[in-house]
């Protein structure tokens, strides 16, 4: 019974347009006064301690870091590597754009922020070369999705912190899988390409490529900085956060020399800006799921999944189905922190790894990313093509389809995300 | 009003660049103290930074308190705007009015609740010794574990966010009554690629129509007949 209030009335303020930080908020307000002896003094002490864990601060540190290094001269870097090595293929502008969204979502845990980098240098290429605008609004806008699954990830910290999961192993099993969805998408974009004759570029020389390379690693090496440091053990995750944050300043400025020292503020304000907007979603919804356990809401649900006799099976298909519809409505933060603390208990009790389960839920967020009616990589890529919404949506279905597929493979085999995290002994 | 709108957006500035600093010092001395340098390591020995964790975390709580502020003012808080945005301009602005209102209402019930708690933390001890009042059997309140602050001075980040936030959407209400429009938050912003480019960059910055955020009165969108 509270469980269909809390819901019905979440639902209901959500969908007036308030903040889904707001909503989850007085939801909690609401229910806490309208009916239950919960005094309210353990709201306000909630929303200090609810983000009062040092793990959680990884992610204004990665937004900080990856505001750094996304900046116009380091997409440009990686885009002329990714062509000198995959641009003599067939349809090369494509599938130089995809490997460079890979590269890029290696410094960037956003995705929008990859579509614009990459997409704004290469969609003009793209259509000056003869490629159909069509082809390369899809290739951009479903490729920048690897922004979330190849770390560091903002996403895969935020599930991380809301079922206590590790934050390094989560990372590690992103990689393969993320490694995985860009072969995907670039036999998509190759098999496009051959269909529509599209053309290649000339070859490069390898003393061409070792040049691109030796130009774009000073961005690369941020997520050597990361990975090395949680793997080895150097650092906790939020401490490679912050390292890899001082490192891509270091770059940015003296290396690179994309933004000067005057711009550094804005750049703090902007993260910071970032930063606290997820932040209050996190504080908000640690109350929401305070009086969800409260009321023992996540036991009855899973009590009663496992009652109904529902297997693994059935449910990952339930929750795929369930992220995917969430996703046409919500940001990827959003539903994370929401459904988590849900799903996650009942997850654990049908036995399914935590690890996998976080890798799948991420690529059910890439693939809200672009879905409409809230599908920001679809936005942004409309907005720098200035192609109407309809028709990117249509544009990106060949590409949604090979995601949809990589959704199957990576909800059943399990290996895949698993495999390279227990290989390292990470968990 | 200039002033509050600069101080906010100045601090911050710096708790993000401080908080970042901290760690990443704490992390450089734990390792340079590992080094058997003479005279140096135990120089560094001697300095504690044991306290960093705990500052880095006090530091980001009170960002992401102002920064929530700060956030109103500049549009970032996402939300399901998918319904509203189909309704017609009057009833969106209703709806938009009311979103306002309640993000008013929750942050000023928070603040309030915030201060209450602060208060019967140490604030009302503090201050009363402060001013040599009787205090009678007052609760002195809590400390931190490392830094042994005050709590109450840690958590009156509650209060002092949370009614400037509250401050900020009646502000932002105030303003949308007056002239139509929100701020507006652009999602996909790559710095350097827009002013760079010049390209294919039509992606306004304050016209991202992404069913995240409300759509305002004053602009106008894609689909809505001809774009600029």
């Amino acid at each position: 019974m509270s469980a269909a209030i809390i819901f019905v009335l979440l639902a209901c303020l959500m969908l007036t347009g308030m903040p889904v930080s707001i909503s989850l908020g007085l939801t909690v307000l609401i229910f806490l006064f309208g009916f239950t002896e919960v005094p309210l003094e353990s709201v306000a002490l909630k929303l200090f301690t609810g983000i009062e864990k040092f793990e959680i601060m990884a992610i204004p540190f990665f937004i900080l870091a990856g505001n750094f290094l996304t900046h116009g001269g380091v997409a440009r870097r990686m885009i002329e590597f990714a062509t000198s090595v995959v641009g003599h293929l067939r349809g090369g502008l494509g599938m130089s754009s995809v490997f460079a969204c890979a590269l890029f979502a290696a410094v960037s845990g956003s995705s929008p922020a990859t579509v614009v980098a990459i997409g704004s240098i290469m969609l003009p290429a793209m259509v000056r070369a003869g490629y159909p605008k069509a082809f390369g609004v899809g290739v951009v806008a479903s490729a920048g999705g690897l922004g979330i699954l190849i770390p560091p990830s903002i996403v895969m910290v935020m599930y991380a912190v809301s079922t206590n999961s590790s934050i390094g192993a989560l990372f590690m099993a992103g990689v393969i899988p993320g490694l995985l969805l860009a072969l995907f998408l670039g036999f998509t974009t190759w098999f496009r390409a051959k269909q529509g004759d599209y053309p290649r570029e000339r070859r490069r020389s390898w003393t061409e490529r070792l040049g691109a390379f030796r130009k774009s690693v000073w961005g690369l090496l941020l997520i050597v900085v990361v990975m090395g440091g949680i793997y080895s053990g150097l650092f906790t995750p939020t401490e490679a956060a912050a390292m890899s944050a001082v490192y891509a300043f270091f770059i940015a400025v003296f290396v690179y020399k994309d933004l000067r020292m005057a711009d550094v503020p804005k750049v703090l304000l902007n993260s910071a800006n970032m930063s606290a907007m997820l932040l209050y979603i996190i504080t908000n919804a640690v109350l929401f799921s305070f009086i969800l356990t409260n009321e023992q809401i996540p036991q009855g649900i899973a009590q009663w999944l496992l009652d109904s006799g529902i297997g693994m099976v059935g449910f990952l298909i339930a929750v795929n189905v369930l992220l995917l519809v969430m996703g046409n409505f919500m940001e990827p933060s959003s539903i994370i922190l929401i459904t988590a603390p849900i799903l996650f208990p009942i997850a654990m009790k049908l036995g399914i790894d935590p690890i996998h389960f976080g890798v799948m839920i991420t690529v059910n967020m890439e693939i809200g990313m672009i879905t409409p009616p809230v599908g920001l990589n679809l936005y942004v890529a409309s907005g720098i093509s200035k192609m109407g919404l309809t028709d990117t949506t249509k544009a990106v279905w060949p590409w949604l389809l090979s995601m949809l597929v990589f959704l199957v493979l990576i909800t059943y085999v399990p290996q895949i995300s698993i495999w390279l995290p227990r290989t390292l002994g990470m968990m | 009003m200039k002033y509050l709108d600069h101080l906010e957006e100045w601090f911050i500035t710096f708790l993000m660049g401080a908080a970042t600093l901290i760690i990443f010092v704490s992390v450089l001395h734990r390792y340079a103290s590992g080094f058997a340098i003479p005279g140096v390591q135990d120089w560094l020995i001697r300095i504690d930074v044991s306290w960093a964790q705990e500052l880095c975390i006090i530091m980001f709580v009170w960002m992401a308190k102002f920064g929530a502020a700060y956030g109103v003012r500049t549009g970032i808080h996402v939300g399901v705007d998918v319904l509203i945005n189909h309704l017609s301009d009057r009833n969106r602005g209703k709806f938009i009015v009311f979103g306002l209102l309640a993000g008013a209402t929750f942050t000023g019930i928070v603040g309030a609740l915030g201060a209450h708690f602060v208060w019967e933390n140490g604030a009302h001890y503090s201050i009363y010794k402060f001013l040599g009042l009787e205090m009678g059997d007052l609760y002195e309140g809590p400390i931190t574990p490392d830094l042994e602050w005050p709590t109450w001075i840690v958590y009156s980040a509650i209060p002092l966010g949370s009614s400037l936030m509250c401050f900020r959407f009646l502000q932002v209400m105030a303003n949308f009554l007056r002239t139509g429009s929100l701020p507006h938050h652009d999602h996909g912003h790559v710095d350097g690629i827009d002013e760079d480019e010049g390209l294919a960059v039509d992606a306004n910055p304050y016209n991202m129509d992404d069913n995240l955020h409300p759509q305002d009165i004053a602009h106008h969108h894609r689909g809505d007949g001809e774009s600029k």
